[in-house]
């Protein structure tokens, strides 16, 4: 193969991992858009899903589109269970006292929930690994010298389809304007009569169907479930949503491929330990300039873990 | 004449604050009725309960009759009232289009919508000129503009304005007392709260003083302009010496 065909190749790869990045961080960001709040707990709830849809296919043999049907039910209750507890409706009211403290509160439970969820999961399926149905077999597609995994094009063709959707509700229907406004300004959305708590719910159920979406194919592709995956997901969607911008959806989704893109070429040319951490220097070059821009320093300080900043 | 809104016994408070201590009043149809106090009197604080926003406690709120006190927001909204609230509070990084639309977030039926989207932007050329840009970079005057007809989107009964004048030039001052006049004459009822009591004492056809959470006067501003009791503690006595000048 080729310098250019070894590149390309290893791009190809990297962006069908980011695509996956940038589904989780389209989750992540979602949530974050409308309570400007962390939801640390975002990966665990679609883990859940995941084991419980596991379980169930190891247990009746059942198809994997009632497999992901199960995985998105179980995870849209951990969502919503997730923001009665942590994130009530009445905690995205700035106006309210104590805000700082507020803020506090709703991550370190989100936190909590994230253990509880988690154990819930791996005390009642403690082994390390579990099988998981496969999508499409590894089938390879070979196009002009390069060879994509059919799996893979299936994270891309989904990842495509999740943006495609997300974007077109979010723009074009009146439920999508209700989340735009409640995402600029709560305070308005509330005077003009959009039902805020709705919103939240809301934002919690097509982030839990996003997420899952992304945790399926990811699962699928590898043919196997570890207790791992929510943080691992979490991690990731956080990583793509602070380097893309808090908040963005765009950024969100251009972060995310790039990371994956990123991750990929440090692989290949230094080998998988330095793979994770070539993600965390680059968030800490975003971070440390962001620092370092006068007046930036605070408000993207308090913007990891709420603050302003949604587009 | 007949009420609109009724206002018995209301209280409302953020955290152990009480701001409202037992409000009554009533607003006739088809005037502008005018709120007036000093800071912290709790006027926005009424604003806020009367919309359902700030949870009200003891007393009621009638609209035509029917109790809305303890309502959703959303459902006050969609029962006829609309509060342009203080400091606009548009959505910045939405385009103005957008932000009518959202007024209208509470109604059913495109056509009609569509309708009255068009005959807002005829009302107010200057959103019409500014109808793809964002509110945040609209200016003050132009922001209130949107705000008023944000408001007037969801077809209100009864329209609550919250210091519409605030942090405005005179000149945009008299635009929007204006445009209050006008949006009165189509037969919608206003509530106003405003600082600017010679502005709107001219407009109003009846008034209210407030005071630590409770509403101590209320009469026809003609003879509040009269009244010197009222003159001196509400209207400052520049406004007095000013009235006896002229």
């Amino acid at each position: 193969m080729t310098a250019f065909g070894d590149i390309a190749q290893t791009t190809i790869d990297g962006v069908a991992a980011g695509a996956l990045y940038a589904l989780f961080a389209l989750g992540f960001t979602m949530i974050f858009g409308v309570i400007r709040r962390a939801n640390l707990a975002y990966g665990s709830s679609v883990m859940l899903g995941l084991y419980v849809a596991t379980l169930a296919w190891m247990t009746f043999d059942i198809s994997i589109v009632l497999c992901f049907a199960i995985a998105s039910a179980v995870a849209i209750a951990a969502g919503l269970y997730v923001q009665m507890l942590c994130f009530p409706s009445r905690a995205a009211d700035r106006q309210q006292p104590n805000d700082a403290h507020r803020l506090m509160v709703s991550v370190a439970a989100s936190f909590a929930v994230w253990m509880q969820l988690e154990e819930l999961a791996t005390l009642n399926m403690p082994a390390h690994l579990y099988p998981f149905p496969a999508l499409a077999g590894d089938a390879v597609i070979e196009l002009v010298g390069l060879s994509i995994r059919s799996d893979a094009l299936i994270v891309l063709v989904s990842a495509l389809a999740v943006c495609a959707a997300l974007y077109l509700t979010l723009y074009r229907t009146r439920f999508g304007l209700g989340i735009r406004a409640t995402v600029d300004l709560p305070r308005a959305a509330s005077v003009v009569g959009i039902n805020v708590s709705g919103v939240f719910r809301k934002a919690f159920v097509i982030a839990a169907i996003v997420g899952t979406i992304g945790a399926f194919v990811a699962c699928a592709t590898a043919e196997q479930l570890t207790p791992k995956l929510g943080m691992w997901l979490t991690l990731k969607a956080m990583l793509a949503m602070m380097v893309g911008g808090l908040g963005s959806l765009r950024g969100a989704v251009v972060a995310g491929v790039a990371l994956g893109v990123l991750e990929a070429h440090v692989q290949r040319h230094f080998g998988p330990q330095l793979r994770d951490a070539s993600t965390y220097l680059v968030l800490f070059a975003v971070l440390a300039w962001r620092a370092w821009r006068p007046g930036a320093a605070t408000q993207f300080g308090v913007g990891v873990l709420g603050g302003r900043g949604v587009r | 004449m007949t009420v609109v809104l009724s206002v018995r016994g209301l209280t409302a408070g953020y955290g152990k604050i009480q701001a409202l201590k037992g409000v009554s009043l009533d607003v006739e149809e088809g005037g502008i009725a005018c709120l007036l106090g000093p800071n912290g009197a709790g006027k926005t604080a009424l604003m806020f309960a009367l919309t359902g926003i700030l949870k009200a406690q003891e007393g009621s709120v009638t609209l035509r009759g029917a109790e809305i006190k303890g309502l959703a927001p959303h459902h006050i909204v969609e029962s006829g009232v609309a509060l342009v609230p203080e400091n606009r509070l548009v959505f910045p990084s939405m385009t103005v289009l957008e932000n009518l639309r959202a007024g209208a977030y509470c109604r059913s039926g495109k056509g009609e919508i569509d309708a009255d989207l068009a005959k807002m932007l005829s009302t107010f050329p200057r959103l019409q000129q500014r109808s793809q840009q964002l509110a945040g970079t609209l200016s003050g005057g132009e922001q209130q503009m949107l705000a008023v007809a944000r408001a007037m989107m969801s077809r209100p009964k009864l329209l609550l304005m919250d210091e519409p004048s605030i942090g405005l030039a005179p000149l945009v001052v008299a635009e929007i007392f204006r445009i209050i006049t006008q949006v009165s004459r189509q037969g919608v009822t206003i509530f106003l709260v405003e600082q600017n009591v010679h502005m709107a004492l001219k407009i109003a056809s009846h008034f209210y003083l407030m005071e630590q959470g409770k509403v101590i006067f209320s009469g026809d501003p003609k003879t509040a302009m009269e009244d010197d009791v009222i003159q001196r503690a509400y209207l400052g006595s520049s406004a007095a010496q000013h009235r006896q000048g002229a």
